[in-house]
């Protein structure tokens, strides 16, 4: 990605940033800086991907945009944490939304691409992510496909409860660190997977919240000093609500500041504006209370849902970290410490801190790698630990260190059960090749081209994607498509992925889609009509056998058919708990992606 | 069937008022020693008046000989307490005003609460008319917000009225999920409240959104719509500025931006606000010989929800033999799941409700539905014509189902014990 740079340069820029948001002030390494890809940029900045656009919506103006090859900027290795200057901000969520895609293109091992068509042809900014670091006076952020970039507002914060702000005083979600992964990571997904924004279930929108706080967590292990402090302050239980004061109190309580314990940074998210919002409990919740299979039936409001699955998911890190780290613990007391927050020795603290942070890089890799595995539509909870289980299989057969084992028993502690397989064995977990479902030989794609090193031109694109639908629509019946609807390839894409033993994987992944108009109420012709998508995962080997068909089959439209029953019993549901649709003519029940604007305030 | 009162009837009056509520319910007593009568809601929203307010305030006082046992004003909306006017009801005998817990005056959550919501709405209302005064162009989303929040102000004699037990020492009591009473004064009718809960989930909900946009709610009071400039005026460029470059936005996408991002925004608060109004609603089971009537006033989902978890809900809903459809039939207010579990072709149910101002209410499907699962026995207000009276016209009935007799501006559902 150095196209534009000169071979001299650097392949990284030093850009500062704060690791949690500016609440935390000082403390627990919040000061940190982002070591971003090196590449050319205008003032904006203006990247390869990304665009700042500081226009306030609110205000109707521009703020000055920073230039960040400007010398006296690059001495500095980037401007110093500020609230006061946008060009900080700017500079911010350049530096995280940056690295936040590098996690991606590291973990899918291809360039990342955004997930909308780009605007007007005279735009030069068509294919670029907008960031809009102040877009409105509102406490909110998402992502729009509409807008084609991230909004983030500003707010005063409560004049009687600020918790930790100034009453008054000005909160930015732009400077939390968890807000703009959280955000770019909607896009990113939004990229890969384009029908995910289609609310089909009360999974799919959980899904999308649960995957964004999944990454954003995961980023905080890779702060090396926020986690330094916490393991010195847990006693390496960085997986602790609370880290301990730096002076234990006496028996009246705590008195001065180094006696009060603090809340753990790592494993929670977006604090000053949680604060300033009272939101993210349930996070908190899903992480400080004990695994259960009830939550999953009662928690449908998509944050609290997809707080289950980053539970899930961080209860397995944490069963590896623990298990990989006991060696280092028992050394140290077989060496006499008591291990416990007040003592542990820096070169023990350092050696934890180098664990924590390679397992969490590992397993955000998992969980991105994962999205190449899921069904193309419609996916469950399940799904996705399908779809873990396959790709580090995939990758790493022997799993010497147990990471399958420990997702397979955090999702099973929670209740969530893939759909169609016979246990929980992690035999029974892997999607598996045609044949072994439907004792078909499996097909074979011909003549795909796909180009090692560079992008595909639009010409190759073409090609690949006619050979592609041509393909689903020859093989419809051992590639579980309904024959006789026509079959379209969305998003297909090479892989490249060095595997631990070195070798170099290719392989090949598309969507291959269909769809039909069915009837809210099958009992009722006029009823309200809805769009009710098909379609298969396919992950091509190099020679174009079929690996993996990952199904959502369209089916019959009758009584056999659970996935449309489940689809129309969750529009009746949405409708039953939506206030917007109350005094509104309902909204058309498809073809509309989930509104992230409207998810996020929390109605 | 019975087509009038009797000593074994029960007689249930559905008023056309527009777009509100008003029923009446007369219970007989035992031996020919008259009747008892509960009045539940009276009111109509200014947007959906037809004009009969008057005459139907003077109606129930004509067949009640304005003695009344029993005034519910289900929640604090225009739609459903408009009618309360102190001075007609004033000359009433009111035996006691049931209200919702949340317009408890001694309850300090419910005071915190109130405020709130009076102060919010009474914001989003100016912010709206000022709006239509400037004349600029009203969406459809705004336009139905607008009406939505006209419904939350306005309110202030009718509450004034009905806290003060309309002036005529009437028994005013606050209501709560879980409440039971016995009326000594209506023999044989048993009460049960399933709703408004009072737990801190449920409370949550109620609370309007916090930190929006213009307005920001401040624990009990609503801030003004300051405009907010977050940086100092240094660092602001003109959109000329040749700094500016290739980050300069064409006019069209600046105009919209601003939409995506302002518009909904005050249109969302004010509909989570009525929401949340809807679910203070008081919903009362009424025991009375043998007969389970259900006047769940408003209640939508959120209210609905608390008690449907309750492990009795299924068999108070399958013993249901008279609904009362929630907020006028509006897609929110019938959970599937509740209406499923009555028993088909045990109860009837009736639907105060029209399309002004809302052409989304009712909802069609709701509509059906509830015919089928009546066998028939479902009666709209707006089916009634009224004799020099304007009115948005419903499906036409051309013979009315069993138990229900046309008045001039009324429908009777009469239910023989």
């Amino acid at each position: 990605m150095s196209d534009n740079t000169k071979n001299d340069a650097p392949p990284e820029r030093p850009l500062k940033a704060y690791a949690f948001d500016p609440s935390q002030g000082r403390n627990l390494g919040n000061y940190m800086t982002i070591n971003v890809r090196n590449e050319a940029l205008q003032p904006g900045p203006v990247g390869k991907y990304l665009v700042v656009i500081d226009y306030d919506a609110s205000n109707d103006t521009y703020y000055e945009p920073v230039n960040l090859d400007d010398p006296a900027v690059l001495l500095r290795g980037g401007l110093d944490p500020s609230e006061s200057d946008p060009r900080f901000h700017q500079q911010m969520t350049y530096a995280v939304a940056s690295e936040t895609i590098r996690r991606f293109e590291f973990a899918l091992g291809r360039k990342a691409k955004w997930g909308f068509r780009g605007g007007r042809r005279t735009d030069p900014n068509r294919y670029r992510l907008r960031i809009f670091p102040h877009a409105m006076q509102e406490a909110n952020a998402y992502y729009s496909r509409d807008l084609q970039g991230l909004v983030f507002g500003y707010f005063p914060a409560s004049e009687t409860d600020a918790g930790a702000n100034l009453p008054g005083q000005t909160i930015f979600a732009c400077l939390s660190h968890d807000i703009i992964v959280h955000e770019t990571t909607h896009a990113l997904i939004d990229g890969q997977r384009r029908f995910f924004m289609e609310p089909t279930g009360a999974d799919t929108p959980a899904f999308h919240e649960g995957f964004a706080d999944i990454v954003a967590l995961f980023q905080h292990f890779s702060y090396k000093e926020a986690l330094l402090e916490v393991i010195q302050k847990t006693g390496g239980l960085i997986y602790r609500l609370n880290v301990a004061p730096e002076v234990a109190p006496a028996d009246g309580g705590p008195v001065i500041a180094p006696e009060l314990s603090t809340e753990n940074p790592l494993v929670q998210l977006a604090r000053q504006f949680g604060e300033a919002m009272g939101m993210r409990a349930a996070l908190r919740q899903a992480l400080g209370t004990q695994p259960n299979s009830k939550d999953l039936e009662k928690l449908f409001e998509p944050h609290d849902r997809g707080a289950i699955l980053v539970a899930a998911v961080f209860d397995a890190f944490f069963s590896v970290y623990v298990r990989k780290t006991r060696d280092l613990m028992r050394i140290a007391k077989a060496g006499g410490a008591t291990v416990g927050p007040d003592d542990l020795h820096p070169d023990l603290a350092n050696r934890l801190a180098k664990e924590a942070a390679k397992i969490a890089g590992q397993f955000a890799n998992i969980c991105i790698r994962a999205l190449d595995y899921c069904p193309p539509i419609d996916i469950l909870f399940g799904d996705f630990l399908r779809a873990l289980i396959t790709a580090d299989y995939d990758l790493v057969p022997n799993d010497r260190y147990q990471y399958r084992a420990a997702f397979i028993e955090a999702f099973r502690l929670r209740g969530i059960r893939p759909q169609d397989v016979a246990s929980y064995s992690e035999e029974s977990l892997r999607w598996c090749p045609p044949e072994e479902m439907k004792g078909v030989t499996a097909p074979v794609c011909k003549g795909l081209d796909f180009d090692v090193f560079s992008l595909p031109t639009p010409a190759q694109q073409k090609r690949n994607a006619i050979i592609l639908s041509l393909f689903g629509k020859n093989n419809a019946e051992a590639l579980g498509l309904r024959p006789g609807i026509p079959v379209q390839a969305h998003s297909f894409h090479p892989l490249h992925r060095v595997a631990p033993d070195g070798g170099l994987r290719v392989e090949i992944v598309a969507e291959l889609m269909q769809q039909t108009e069915v009837h809210l109420d099958p009992n009722d012709q006029q009823s309200e009509k809805f769009t009710f998508r098909g379609g298969t995962t396919i992950v091509l080997n190099r020679e174009g056998q079929v690996r993996y068909a990952i199904q959502k089959s369209l089916g019959k439209d009758d009584d056999q058919n659970e996935r449309l029953r489940r689809q129309r019993e969750y529009y009746y549901a949405m409708d039953a708990i939506s206030g917007l649709t109350t005094y509104l003519p309902p909204p058309p029940l498809d073809g509309r992606p989930m509104n992230f604007n409207l998810i996020h305030r929390g109605y | 069937m019975p087509d009038e009162l009797d000593s074994n009837t029960i007689r249930i009056r559905m008023y056309r008022v527009g777009f509100g509520d008003c029923f009446l319910v007369s219970l007989p007593l035992t031996g020919d020693a008259g009747f008892r009568h509960i009045l539940v809601d009276c009111g109509v929203h200014g947007k959906g008046n037809i004009g009969t307010m008057d005459e139907v305030v003077d109606n129930i006082g004509t067949i009640t000989d304005k003695k009344l046992a029993i005034v519910i004003a289900t929640h604090a909306h225009q739609d459903h307490i408009s009618g309360f006017n102190p001075e007609k009801f004033g000359k009433f005998q009111i035996g006691e005003v049931w209200m919702p817990w949340t317009e408890d005056p001694k309850d300090a959550k419910a005071a915190t609460l109130k405020k709130k919501h009076v102060a919010l709405a009474a914001q989003l209302n100016d912010h709206f008319e000022a709006q239509a005064f400037s004349g600029a162009r009203v969406s459809k989303s705004r336009a139905a917000a607008a009406a939505a929040v006209a419904n939350l102000v306005a309110n202030k004699t009718s509450l004034q009225a009905l806290h003060s037990g309309f002036g005529v020492d009437a028994r005013v009591r606050f209501l709560k999920a879980g409440d039971s009473l016995q009326s000594g004064d209506v023999p044989g009718l048993s009460l049960k409240v399933l709703g408004p809960p009072t737990d801190e989930k449920f409370l949550a909900k109620m609370d309007p959104p916090a930190g929006h946009s213009y307005l920001r709610l401040d624990g009990n009071r609503v801030e003004s719509a300051n405009q907010l400039r977050p940086f100092s005026s240094k660092w602001e460029i003109k959109p000329t500025d040749s700094d500016l470059q290739n980050l300069r936005l064409s006019e069209a996408e600046r105009k919209r931006i601003k939409d995506e991002v302002a518009s909904d925004s005050l249109d969302g608060l004010a509909f989570a606000l009525d929401k949340a109004i809807n679910n203070t609603s008081v919903v009362t089971l009424f025991a009375f010989r043998g007969q389970v009537l259900l006047f769940p006033g408003d209640a939508q989902y959120g209210n609905w929800e608390a008690w449907l978890q309750q492990s009795d809900a299924a068999d108070i809903l399958s013993s249901v033999t008279f609904l009362k459809v929630a907020h006028h039939g509006s897609v929110n207010a019938t959970p599937k799941d509740a209406l499923e579990q009555m028993s088909p072709g045990k109860f009837a149910a009736m639907v105060s409700t029209q399309s002004t101002p809302w052409p989304s209410i009712p909802r069609g499907p709701l509509m059906d539905r509830l015919k089928q699962q009546t066998k028939n026995k479902t009666i709209r207000s707006d089916s009634l014509a009224i004799k020099d009276i304007k009115a948005p016209k419903g499906p036409v009935v051309s013979k009315l189902p069993s138990g229900f007799v046309k008045g001039d501006f009324w429908y009777d559902y009469f239910i023989k014990l």
